[in-house]
């Protein structure tokens, strides 16, 4: 630092050296609404494939925990996510209020207020298609535009799933929701690759076929699954094919990380796309379906994208190193035990499930470890100034 | 961020003294060429000069006034590239002077605007 000045002091820009009351309560409420989401929502997966951890007779709303895994980790944990990330890119308060919302909703489904939970999830849907529609407005740009484009499919979704419809109508829509922010985010970083002319026209083409197939599902479930898992196979080989992951895997440090994370992630994409066209189908593939899907290519861009969201959002910096692969190893061996193993035995599922939650377990306590490091490495007064 | 990124190796391990529009002090060109190039883009593993995110910088007596874009508005790392940035400018502007940094979204980025050592980096 040169002189005594700040660089805050220096530019005008707001100080983030010495965080106020609001912003730290502001911090610790949304950890806490993205906390109760994710851990509720692994609880009813759990319990759902019978594995009783905690025992779920123990606990008053185990019932609706069961009921809506789905809401939980979808809107509650991901949407929550999702939402403070698209509020902070925007830099307005007023964004904010669809995470609040959709993390509020979840509470309320935690705790049996179904019908509050589901109309107050398609507020914060709401919410989030109104900061999206500012984005638009700032930039209007292909992927920003798939951007809006996903979260009107939160708002689809949200709103069956408050009209009472089942989760073959509902399911299509959130994933796809959550299925083209990331194709949304990933056509963006394409631009920096040298791309065939076609790249820019076919990811809309899939991603209408996507669209389609979600529709089609709450009328015609085989046609519609049918459509939706094939679009779900050829966005993987799209992505496959252009993301600048494939590149950036040669390089080193966290960049090399997202990039097999992403690459991974595609990989579960296309087994996610064929197991929905097979379900569609007849076959017992609907558990492969969905946690393919939403594990192995949902988490697993999550876990890659938090060593670099959680400094930008959360203000927590990270000492990034090769541990991080260690939690994103056991995702992928635990997905490997419940959908493939699992096919074959139903105590293999249920163990394969519980090592799911292992794993995310064990990359939470591996990002506390690492803000850790970096507060040893850089030591107290850095650690207060990143914040 | 410094922490976690390193550049990708491919590109240019130092862009010419200034690979965007400068207007100013001759001995500061330089300077603020390498304290930007010190700011990573941890997804691409490249500096936002390399990547073209550095729209012009310009000197003045009172202020060095820093005109940068992002490659997506929906992108929640920019909060995070403004103020490292900050820090890297902080640590080679003279202490009389004020740093502005404006973002700014027109003209919209483009890959022309990505260095040689970038563009072979991905492939172009």
């Amino acid at each position: 630092m040169v002189g005594t000045a700040t660089p805050a002091a220096r530019t005008g820009r707001p100080a983030r050296t010495s965080p106020k009351g609001g912003w730290i309560a502001a911090r610790a409420l949304f950890g806490a609404l993205v906390g109760v989401s994710l851990v509720a929502g692994i609880a009813g997966g759990l319990w759902r494939l019978g594995v009783a951890v905690p025992d779920p007779l123990a606990f008053a709303w185990a019932g609706q925990v069961l009921l809506v895994h789905g809401a939980l980790m979808i809107c509650g944990f991901l949407g929550t996510v999702i939402g403070i990330e698209r509020a902070a890119a925007v830099n307005q308060r007023w964004a904010f209020v669809a995470p609040l919302a959709s993390g509020t909703a979840a509470l309320c489904l935690v705790l049996g207020h179904r019908a509050a939970g589901a109309w107050l999830g398609v507020a914060a849907a709401l919410s989030f298609l109104a900061v999206n529609a500012l984005v638009v407005w700032r930039q209007r740009a292909a992927h920003t535009l798939l951007l809006a484009v996903g979260a009107g499919a939160w708002v689809v979704g949200s709103l069956l799933f408050a009209l009472g419809q089942g989760g073959d109508a509902v399911f299509p829509w959130w994933f796809a929701f959550l299925v083209m922010t990331i194709a949304a985010e990933r056509l963006e970083m394409t631009r920096l690759m040298r791309r065939w002319p076609a790249a820019s026209a076919t990811l809309p083409a899939v991603l209408s076929l996507l669209l389609a197939g979600a529709a089609w599902s709450g009328t015609a479930p085989r046609a519609g699954g049918l459509v939706y898992g094939v679009a779900l196979a050829l966005l993987a080989v799209w992505l496959v094919v252009f993301d600048v992951a494939r590149r950036t895997v040669s390089t080193h440090g966290v960049s090399r990380y997202m990039a097999v994370c992403l690459l991974g992630g595609y990989a579960w994409l296309g087994i996610a796309g064929a197991a929905w066209a097979a379900a569609a189908l007849g076959w017992p593939t609907r558990d492969i379906a969905l946690h393919a899907l939403g594990l192995g290519f949902v988490i697993g861009m999550v876990m890659g994208h938090a060593p670099v969201m959680l400094p930008a959002i959360a203000r927590i910096k990270l000492r990034f190193g090769a541990f991080f692969y260690l939690p994103l190893a056991a995702l992928h061996l635990s997905l490997f035990v419940r959908l493939v193993l699992g096919s074959f035995s139903e105590p293999l599922r249920a163990a394969g499930a519980s090592l799911n939650a292992v794993a995310i377990a064990f990359f939470a306590v591996t990002v506390a470890g690492a803000a850790v490091a970096w507060r040893i490495q850089h030591g107290a007064e850095g650690a207060r100034k990143a914040r | 961020m410094s922490s976690l990124c390193q550049r990708a190796p491919e590109a240019d391990p130092a862009p010419a003294a200034a690979p965007f529009p400068y207007l100013g002090p001759q001995q500061l060109q330089g300077p603020l060429a390498a304290a930007l190039s010190r700011v990573v883009d941890p997804e691409v593993s490249m500096s936002i000069v390399d990547v073209g995110l550095v729209y012009g910088v310009t000197v003045d007596a009172a202020r060095v006034h820093v005109r940068l874009t992002m490659t997506s508005a929906a992108c929640p790392v920019i909060e995070l590239i403004m103020d490292e940035a900050e820090a890297e400018l902080d640590k080679v502007v003279p202490p009389e002077l004020q740093i502005r940094l404006e973002l700014v979204w027109e003209p919209p980025w483009s890959p022309d605007r990505m260095s040689p050592g970038a563009k072979r980096f991905m492939g172009w």
